[in-house]
């Protein structure tokens, strides 16, 4: 595949950053992809992007919580019942601790899973970093180079406060 | 930055309007039916108590954990805490009817009972009124004590007092966990002198914890909303609901751990207690503590935007304080009467020591500076973002 050619605008710091993504909206450029070496909730409200991964999380907290307590239903009161010192059999305050563990760890794995599918990333794959600094302390814009007014963005990032732009 | 709270006239007037509420209510109560306006003072008693014990706890967390984003309201959880010494004071009429609430106090209880006459050496009616007394004097001691440095900043500033803050909050937790470990002993579970739960008291302190921060947020807002502590955010409010929603779970997983720990057991002399409270009268209340408490809080914080969203906050904080009333009235109220006659009686006697609770809170907020001064982290506090 071609790699792609990209505009890049380089921050030092948080605040001129959202100030600067407040800009491009303004101005109606859009911004690729934003790096920053920690989440930050503005530009996602900004750039009007929401996360789907937290309602997937919901809905496996749903399935994994049900599908245990079926499960546990299924092996201790339906298939096989047992008499464990005298309990009733459909023993519902015992099963509940068992539901607990197995929820919090069916959605780990399964949020895991769907935010590895969804990312496309897997161990072992070269990934192709747009500037490393951004990993580190330097909060950084990407524009594709095709199809965007090379003047106007490179002005607008150094009018709101961009320590380089450079391309790649 | 300077901002003083007024005592509004109209507020005070409803505060005095709902205190003669209680009066006449524990009047109408003490002649019609002793046995039920005792609980109903013991209730209240503890209600308010706990509140001001958690606040006071909130507190010294505060401190302790040098959190910035909660310094300029320190002055509200004061002002809760300052309740201690007319609850300390309704406690002790409550040693007039010990007999009416506590089986053990009664004379000659402990004659046929081998189980009382064995703990009759912790259980007599002396030694819980000294125990009373000491509790109180001590959490009144810290209080005001800390209350004083708190001033002392406001006026000379610099660290000494910060410092000094947290060394006495780090004593100040040390004592709330011991005493207040065994004054949940004293007063509620001595109820059922015959019964205990090892983790009663752990509950209770967490229920304690849970609903003091949830009764200071719910006079933060009030307050915001009245047009005070201009400052208050998004994040703040924030922090606030991650308070009450972190608190529900630890709630509602003490709840089910002694639930759990006693079913499993099955042991009789455990088992009847909530054998008791599993009467067709009383099992709707019994349920509806742990979704007020646990449930409602748990579900309705748990999105980013309700948790942002000051109406919902401000209900859901009321809910919860609705929630320790079910709760306590679950704990005391099957032991001391047959029948679930929840009436006239039980709004009237909470009116009274509300109307007692707002005075006291109110009385001591306008006292000081609404946003303490010279607090180190009150700079982080006013532009809290996260």
């Amino acid at each position: 595949m071609e790699k792609q050619a990209y505009i890049v605008g380089v921050y030092d710091d948080e605040e001129p950053l959202i100030e600067a993504a407040r800009k491009f909206k303004d101005e109606g450029i859009k911004i690729q992809e934003v790096y920053t070496p920690y989440p930050i909730h503005e530009i996602f409200e900004i750039q009007n992007v929401k996360s789907r991964l937290s309602i997937a999380a919901y809905i496996y907290g749903w399935i994994g919580g049900l599908s245990i307590l079926a499960f546990m239903q299924y092996a201790a009161v339906l298939s096989w019942p047992l008499n464990y010192g005298g309990k009733p059999e459909n023993s519902f305050p015992s099963f509940i601790l068992v539901t607990l563990v197995f929820t919090i760890l069916f959605v780990t794995i399964m949020s895991l899973t769907t935010f590895i599918g969804r990312a496309q990333i897997f161990p072992g794959k070269t990934i192709d970093i747009i500037d490393p600094r951004s990993t580190d302390d330097k909060f950084i814009f990407v524009f594709p180079k095709e199809g965007t007014d090379r003047q106007k963005v490179e002005s607008l990032l150094k009018s709101t406060g961009a320590v380089e732009v450079y391309d790649r | 930055m300077e901002e003083k709270f007024s005592f509004p006239s109209k507020l005070r007037i409803s505060a005095f309007a709902l205190v003669a509420i209680g009066v006449i209510a524990f009047i109408w109560g003490f002649i019609s039916n002793p046995d039920k306006s005792w609980a109903n003072l013991l209730l209240n008693n503890f209600y308010f108590v706990s509140i001001a014990v958690g606040a006071s706890f909130f507190l010294s967390l505060q401190y302790i954990a040098q959190a910035g984003w909660s310094s300029g309201f320190k002055r509200v959880s004061e002002a809760v805490v300052a309740y201690l010494p007319i609850g300390g004071i309704l406690f002790l009429v409550l040693i007039f009817g010990l007999g009416h609430i506590y089986h053990w106090a009664h004379a000659g209880a402990a004659d046929h009972d081998e189980l009382l006459a064995h703990k009759s050496a912790f259980l007599n009616v002396p030694f819980f009124s000294i125990r009373m007394l000491l509790y109180f004097t001590l959490w009144i001691f810290m209080a005001r004590y800390l209350r004083k440095l708190s001033l002392k900043e406001d006026v000379e500033g610099g660290l000494t007092w910060f410092e000094k803050s947290e060394f006495y909050s780090k004593v100040n937790i040390f004592i709330l966990a011991v005493t207040f470990t065994f004054a949940s002993i004293d007063w509620l579970m001595s109820i059922h002198p015959h019964w205990y739960s090892t983790i009663f008291s752990f509950k209770t302190f967490g229920s304690a914890f849970y609903h003091g921060s949830t009764a200071v947020i719910l006079i933060i807002l009030l307050l915001h909303k009245a047009g005070y502590f201009s400052f208050l955010n998004k994040s703040h409010l924030h922090d606030f609901s991650r308070y009450i929603f972190m608190l529900s779970i630890i709630y509602g997983y003490l709840w089910f751990m002694q639930f759990t720990i006693i079913w499993y057991g099955n042991i009789p002399e455990e088992t009847v207690y909530y054998a008791l409270r599993w009467d067709p009268q009383w099992k709707t209340l019994f349920f509806v503590d742990i979704i007020l408490n646990f449930a409602i809080p748990f579900l309705v914080l748990m999105p980013r935007a309700t948790s942002r969203n000051k109406t919902v906050v401000l209900i859901v904080a009321v809910i919860v304080l609705i929630g320790l009333w079910v709760e306590l009235y679950i704990q005391i109220f099957p032991a001391i009467s047959e029948v679930n006659s929840f009436g006239l009686m039980e709004v009237g006697a909470f009116a009274g020591f509300l109307g007692l609770f707002i005075l006291m809170v109110a009385t001591t907020l306008s006292k000081a500076s609404l946003i303490p001064k010279n607090h180190p982290y009150l700079d982080e506090c006013l532009n809290h973002h996260f």
